[in-house]
């Protein structure tokens, strides 16, 4: 853990949660500190897909609280780390961005150049005009027989289906293949400004291009945490930028945790067990669980002869055994109980 | 109750310990005749304020400890290890020193005891409560 030339993994705090962004410092805390997080990251297009999270990496707070007190990461409060950018530094920016586009626009240019050259070209642009006359005919035979059966209502239904159903041809096309059927003028939807409605000024001035924005902000050059990073949970607690632990019970889970910690074991959310923590003897990936853990704050908090039940059961169900974590604050001492079924009675 | 065949056994207890007669009754008479273990005592587990069980299953030679307690009651931590704490203590002073008969018999295993949850419907449950951090059996 007294890794003296290893610089301190930033933990970046938002809202009083420790987030992990740097995919390397997510190894790191998992291999060398034995501490896993749980990954949140979603596609920005595919935020309902959760099989494959990525970064960012967020902390349960007590493990943040152990690895700061480990010295093995500090708390950067993220959102003071971004400076006024200055005038020089917005300029190198918008002139990194410029270059950015010039080269891309090149780039497309030599394509579109080279493409247009080719013979390939000729024959896609005949499958289109044919594709397109399919689709015309696709749509009289419909509208028949929406005819033939009668039902007028249902008559618009499919003639709007169908003509909203087949792809309008872009602008470019169009031109190219004068096919007068195309009546993109009385559309009436008001039309998104692209490169058709100015004609004269063709595609030469504006292709596509992609703006990049950096995966990581901490390129920028007005990125400073240098102000704003804690290195000891008091001082990110004077700041206001960490609260945990505040409570008896926060203090217990942090406890717990932290002695379950130093035996070499692994802690994951224990939820889906009706635990604190799911302890693990290794790595999550490569070991299942042994234990689903309780905190219990103190030696005199209530314990129900039901909860010993429940968990109990659950445990012996799951070739789990229930620990029962009692933490002593004026000791600042974990004692433990393991609970199975008794196999009798 | 009085004409019980448990009752002579269990009477000090019951008067010392009146509220938790009913479990002590309920989880002796459970052990005795349902369980059937043998050597069956009953100690004066003070730290619970109850009556405690100690026995063994039949045909072993492990000695088991069973404290009963009712599902309406309310525990804590402490008094589970209080439990602990005295069961364990007794049984070190020599009059009950089974360690190196237990060892042979169960290996190193951590102290534990038998948690005997009562109702009043007179259904029972026993739980294993293992000091320390124990790995459930494969």
């Amino acid at each position: 853990m007294s890794d003296s030339e290893a610089r301190p993994v930033a933990l970046r705090v938002a809202n009083k949660t420790a987030y992990v962004w740097d995919v390397d410092d997510i190894a790191t805390l998992r291999s060398k500190h034995r501490i896993c997080g749980v990954l949140t990251g979603t596609l920005p297009h595919l935020s309902q897909q959760n099989v494959f999270l990525g970064v960012p990496l967020v902390l349960m707070p007590e493990e943040a609280v152990l690895l700061v007190e480990t010295g093995a990461a500090v708390l950067v409060d993220d959102p003071k780390a971004y400076l006024e950018p200055t005038i020089p530094q917005l300029q190198k920016w918008s002139a990194e961005q410029q270059e950015s586009i010039r080269t891309q626009l090149a780039y497309t240019e030599t394509k579109l150049a080279k493409e247009s050259a080719s013979p390939g070209r000729a024959l896609s642009e005949e499958a289109l005009r044919k594709r397109k006359e399919r689709e015309e005919r696709k749509k009289a035979q419909a509208a028949l027989a929406a005819k033939a059966a009668g039902d007028e209502g249902l008559d618009v239904f499919a003639q709007e289906a169908s003509s909203s159903s087949s792809p309008a041809p872009t602008p470019n096309e169009a031109e190219r293949t004068s096919t007068p059927s195309v009546s993109l003028p009385s559309d009436p939807r008001p039309s998104t400004p692209s490169i058709s409605t100015d004609p004269s000024k063709s595609s030469s001035s504006l292709p596509p291009y992609t703006i990049v924005i950096p995966a990581s902000a901490t390129s920028h050059e007005w990125y400073s945490p240098e102000s704003c990073t804690y290195t000891t949970i008091e001082a990110a607690r004077e700041a206001g930028v960490w609260d945990y632990p505040s409570t008896l019970f926060e203090r217990a889970r942090c406890g717990v945790f932290k002695d379950l910690w130093k035996q070499g074991y692994f802690m994951g959310g224990g939820i889906k067990f009706g635990g604190e923590y799911l302890v693990y003897p290794g790595d999550p990936l490569r070991y299942h669980s042994h234990f689903a853990a309780t905190v219990i704050e103190s030696p005199i908090a209530s314990l129900r002869p039901m909860e010993i039940v429940a968990h109990g059961r659950l445990g012996t169900a799951t070739k789990k055994a229930h620990l029962l974590c009692g933490w002593d604050d004026e000791k600042k001492e974990v004692s433990y109980l393991s609970i199975e079924w008794a196999g009798f009675g | 109750m009085e004409l019980h065949p448990s009752f002579p056994v269990l009477s000090p207890f019951i008067s010392k310990y009146p509220r938790s007669s009913a479990s002590l009754f309920q989880t002796y008479n459970d052990i005795v005749y349902a369980q059937q273990w043998q050597d069956v005592e009953v100690l004066d587990l003070e730290s619970c304020s109850r009556g405690a069980i100690k026995g063994k299953k039949r045909d072993t030679e492990e000695m088991l400890y069973v404290v009963p307690c009712s599902l309406s009651e309310t525990l804590s931590f402490g008094w589970l290890q209080g439990a602990f704490a005295q069961i364990f203590r007794t049984r070190s002073n020599g009059e009950e020193f089974l360690a190196a008969e237990q060892d042979s018999t169960a290996g190193a295993n951590p102290p534990f005891i038998y948690l005997a949850i009562t109702t009043q419907d007179a259904s029972i449950v026993y739980y294993k409560l293992s000091q320390g951090i124990v790995k459930p059996p494969v």
